[in-house]
């Protein structure tokens, strides 16, 4: 059966995954010492056609950070940087971490090779950023939310995501799209986070937030 | 070798096919990951058509055509024979069905997609002239309705079939 919300349910869902967009903002933040501005998330019922025009559009090169839903909520989520502010982020990380003069010197100019320190400092702010949006909906399940560990790819964003939507669409035409953009100062970093429940458990989800049936 | 940017680009989107006898035509699929994409293409009849499949099986009352390869494949082949190709003597082509992440402890559907599809294609009596599947780069196609060609392009690499 079809989930419909009330608009008073939507307004409850999209509250909730308002502060914890934000909470994911700010770990973010806390991680690269910076001051990360959070979009009000944009929150959609849609197929999975739609989720990658939300991407960019199927051909556009992200860097993605991949973390599984597990537990009481079960999905996926995905955090998307331009190759460009990728790198941009893995150096304020890096600096903050092992002071500027550590840093692995820039042996390529080619925008889509990392090296393992890169990798590894964006590996780990994905897994903070969606463990801290995780904990949020967690206090609401009143149950553990697990995120599996942090996988990264450099790809295009269709092929990125219909690998995450196959597992979504089996059942069901349409899946929730949760999209928020972080930047910091102005533009340095842009990264647009996505949050896709399984159906299953996203009825679970809107239970425990009393968003059926209101 | 470079993918056309013409005005007579058809795209086949996830779970969509699509079909040309337009000399003028190319036919593509974006971003393909673990979904596969069949190209059937009759040198005769100068007819193509490009299929953008997700899974291989589900459930027949969909939204999209050809979203499931078992409940979808029938319908593309005879939309195909329907713009006038006829599949015996029609060059098959796939691509696709890459493994890009480790999700739920490795369900492989890129593997299943490509068993899948030429399993099903076996069973109707045909079988692929080339196919560019597995690994785990993602990859564009698109079909030259003109020529038959099938470029297929990765992050790293332009080539084709």
């Amino acid at each position: 059966m079809a989930l419909t919300l009330s608009e008073a349910g939507q307004n409850i869902v999209a509250g909730t995954f308002g502060r914890a967009m934000k909470r994911a903002g700010e770990a973010l933040g806390a991680m690269s010492g910076q001051v990360i501005e959070v979009q009000a998330p944009l929150l959609r019922r849609c197929t999975a056609a739609d989720v990658l025009t939300m991407a960019g559009g199927p051909e556009s090169i992200v860097l993605a950070v991949y973390v599984g839903i597990t537990g009481s909520l079960q999905g996926h989520a995905l955090l998307l940087f331009s190759p460009a502010d990728a790198h941009r982020l893995a150096q304020i990380l890096l600096t903050g971490l092992l002071g500027p003069g550590e840093l692995p010197m820039d042996k390529t100019a080619d925008i889509l090779a990392y090296d393992e320190l890169e990798l590894s400092a964006l590996q780990e702010a994905g897994n903070v950023t969606i463990s801290a949006f995780l904990n949020e909906l967690g206090m609401h399940l009143h149950e553990p939310v697990q995120p599996t560990p942090p996988q990264v790819i450099v790809e295009m964003a269709g092929a990125v995501l219909d690998a995450v939507l196959l597992d979504l669409v089996s059942d069901a035409d349409q899946v929730l799209a949760a999209k928020t953009t972080f930047s910091e100062g102005g533009r340095a970093i842009e990264c647009t986070m996505f949050v896709l429940p399984r159906d299953d458990s996203l009825r679970v989800l809107l239970d425990a937030l009393g968003a059926i049936g209101i | 070798m470079t993918l056309t940017q013409s005005p007579s680009l058809l795209v086949a989107g996830i779970g969509e096919m699509v079909m040309s006898s337009s000399p003028d035509a190319h036919l593509v699929a974006y971003g393909l990951g673990s979904c596969i994409a069949l190209a059937v293409w009759d040198p005769r009849a100068m007819v193509g058509g490009l299929a953008h499949f997700m899974l291989p099986s589900g459930p027949a009352n969909n939204c999209s055509p050809v979203k499931f390869i078992d409940t979808g494949l029938d319908t593309f082949l005879t939309a195909m024979e329907a713009k006038g190709a006829v599949l015996s003597r029609s060059l098959l082509k796939a691509a696709g069905a890459a493994a890009m992440l480790t999700i739920g402890g490795g369900l492989a559907i890129g593997k299943r997609n490509a068993e899948s599809m030429q399993s099903a294609l076996a069973d109707r009596g045909l079988s692929l002239a080339a196919c560019a599947l597995g690994g785990n780069a993602g990859r564009t196609v698109q079909l030259d309705v003109a020529t038959g060609r099938l470029l297929i392009k990765s992050l790293s690499s332009v080539s084709e079939l």
